[in-house]
């Protein structure tokens, strides 16, 4: 168990989830909180992408609960969640090559001018807002201007989760931000993680990378395997070995009881 | 390889940036442009008269109706889509607007804008059937094309031909601006370039955002109040600034402005680099590519109705013949060679004119020279593939280091 300062914001209670015969999930729980970075590990199949589109409203589950800041809630699709503060960064980033950081960060949402002007963007505020956005999350080295297609890829992700965060979600999830990543990219991105949590958001990363990201930038490990909870760690008490363990089933009591 | 430039305390930082990210991006026009100034000196030195007022003024003329209808075309192109029936819209907007005037006795411009409304109709249907089905926009288009072509030939007269002449038409391509009034017009259009120069400018130093008031203000609108200036100093010497050439000019500012400055302009570059990821973002990307297409319509019609008051008249052959002929490719070539990309999201408005101002070039000093239209057709075909291929290997080294 880990200890627990301030209440969860997002919790869910006993989430089950089925796909015609096949069971994604059976009476899964987590809990984020505030200032915290929570990881979900599993091996493939274990459910992991299934939970989290259960949190982003994309899939709406069979049995369970969904707890927002203390009440239950049922979101009606991905747009309720993001409404409530909850954003999601998927692994194909949704960046345009072909644009710099500050439209990519504002696309969707530009500031424009009046009538008039028939819809000419505010460019100046809009990068006074991304270099602050940026500044405060310790991403000076993204430079604003340059297109996001010439950058590198922790660069891209980072801001892609910066992007996330542009209208202060309380929580954001994370799918698999280091997949594609070299270990020094990854090392970015585990800072850009951290420096969320310290901003007070609730963060959840999905991660395969135990040994490189993992155990380094998170503060609780939530262990999938076959749809269901297989352990909670503390990342400071735990080893890896006990993590992969745990993800595939491999510990000897487990082994003798099955 | 990454690009390590986290160490700098600066604001924004601006990491060094290789020749060929920078050709991608601001200086993608920078090949053309040296290309056309190449091309300028050859043909200066192959004929005496090629760098006279009123050759000048014929080339810059001739540039228009392709430069009008590849300026259309390149809001389609930005979106990642093709408008393969640009030329047959010309053709049969030219037709209506000839029809309206001659059969009907309609007002000129009141015939003028029927003209453009049936092409911006045109291409926002097509527009519509392309992204409401899926059928790929090359397909659709170059079946209503042929449609259009059809179309075209009902409309005309047994004899195959509107007469233009004396109709009042012709004033619109035949209209020359001299003298002050000419300089009136540049200077307007200058002011109005300053003046959103400079509230760029000032919106910049309010939000705390470096705006060196050199790169800023002082380069663009120089430069392009150089331009204005050279050429109108020198087609002063003959006639004075022909009026296709300000209409021109005048379409060039403004759609520089949307497809640079606006939103809407914003979506198209998006939609063309990643549809998806623009849908996700809340854009709503079928309202925007009809939109694109509804453009490249009604400049297609606008160039075709040019055209005709240039002739002196409208017949089969207008919008190019059947298929569009050199008229379509030219306008697509126009496009390519000034730097758009037939893949969508790259390229700038002000590339029609470059793209325009080459294959005006290479036809009329191949002219000058005595040369055959065999060979014109080979050189203007060898400097597309060319210029394409310098895009691509541009944009090959640009991409992520």
């Amino acid at each position: 168990m880990t200890d627990r300062q301030t209440q969860p914001i997002l919790s869910l209670r006993g989430i089950s989830k089925s796909f015609g015969g096949v069971r994604a999930l059976s009476d899964v729980s987590i809990d984020l909180t505030p200032g915290k970075v929570v990881a979900l590990v599993g091996d493939n199949g274990a459910g992991k992408s299934t939970l989290v589109k259960t949190m982003s409203g994309v899939l709406r589950p069979d049995r369970g609960q969904y707890f927002f800041e203390g009440r239950e809630v049922h979101p009606a699709g991905p747009a309720a969640v993001a409404e409530m503060g909850v954003q999601t960064v998927y692994q194909d980033l949704a960046l345009c090559n072909n644009l710099d950081a500050v439209q990519n960060l504002f696309l969707g949402r530009e500031l424009t001018g009046p009538w008039y002007s028939a819809g000419r963007i505010r460019r100046a505020e809009a990068e006074r807002r991304a270099r602050d956005v940026l500044r405060r999350l310790r991403l000076d080295g993204i430079s604003l201007t340059r297109n996001v297609g010439a950058m590198s890829g922790g660069q891209r992700q980072n801001i892609a989760i910066a992007r996330s965060i542009l209208w202060e979600p309380k929580v954001v999830l994370l799918d698999e931000p280091t997949a594609a990543l070299s270990h020094s990219a990854a090392a970015q991105v585990g800072d850009l993680v951290r420096e969320l949590a310290s901003h007070g958001l609730a963060v959840l990363v999905i991660s395969h990378d135990i040994h490189h990201f993992v155990l380094d930038n998170t503060d609780v490990i939530e262990v999938l395997r076959l749809g269901r909870n297989a352990g909670r760690f503390d990342s400071k008490a735990v080893t890896g070995e006990q993590v992969v363990n745990a993800m595939v089933g491999g510990d000897a009591a487990v082994n003798a009881a099955g | 390889m990454t690009t390590q430039t986290v160490d700098t305390p600066t604001p924004t930082a601006t990491p060094r940036r290789s020749l060929s990210e920078r050709l991608g991006n601001e200086l993608r026009l920078l090949p053309v442009a040296l290309g056309l100034l190449a091309l300028w000196l050859f043909f200066a030195t192959q004929s005496d008269v090629f760098l006279t007022s009123r050759n000048i003024n014929n080339l810059l003329v001739q540039s228009t109706v392709t430069g009008i209808i590849a300026l259309g075309l390149v809001f389609v192109l930005l979106v990642g889509e093709i408008d393969l029936s640009v030329a047959a819209t010309s053709g049969i907007s030219a037709v209506l607007m000839a029809k309206g005037v001659v059969d009907f006795g309609l007002p000129v411009p009141l015939a003028i804008a029927l003209g453009i409304g049936l092409g911006v109709l045109i291409g926002a249907a097509s527009g519509r059937w392309v992204t409401l089905i899926g059928v790929p926009s090359f397909v659709v288009t170059l079946g209503v094309g042929l449609v259009l072509n059809g179309g075209q030939l009902l409309m005309l007269p047994n004899t195959g031909r509107y007469n233009l002449l004396d109709t009042g038409v012709e004033t619109l391509a035949g209209t020359f601006v001299s003298g002050p009034l000419a300089w009136v017009l540049v200077m307007f259009g200058i002011a109005g370039m300053l003046v959103l120069k400079l509230a760029d400018l000032r919106e910049r130093r309010a939000q705390g955002l470096d705006a060196p008031l050199m790169g800023t203000v002082i380069v663009p609108v120089g430069g392009v109040a150089l331009g204005l200036a050279a050429v109108t100093l020198f087609l002063d010497q003959q006639r004075g600034l022909p009026m296709p050439l300000i209409l021109f000019a005048v379409l060039l500012g403004v759609m520089s402005y949307v497809a640079g400055q606006t939103r809407f302009g914003l979506y198209l570059y998006a939609i063309g680099a990643n549809a998806e990821a623009a849908r996700r973002a809340g854009v709503k990307v079928d309202r925007i590519k009809i939109t694109a297409f509804a453009i490249a319509g009604g400049l297609a019609a606008f160039g075709g109705i040019l055209a005709a008051s240039r002739i002196l008249g409208v017949s089969v052959s207008s919008g190019g013949g059947v298929g569009g002929g050199a008229l379509l490719l030219e306008s697509i070539a126009a496009a390519v060679i000034g730097g758009v990309s037939l893949f969508g999201g790259r390229g700038r408005v002000i590339g029609a004119l470059f793209g325009a101002l080459i294959i005006a070039t290479v036809s009329n000093g191949l002219n000058l020279m005595g040369v055959a239209n065999e060979a014109r057709l080979i050189v203007t075909g060898l400097l597309l593939v060319f210029a394409v291929s310098i895009d691509r290997g541009i944009e090959r080294l640009a991409g992520p280091g």
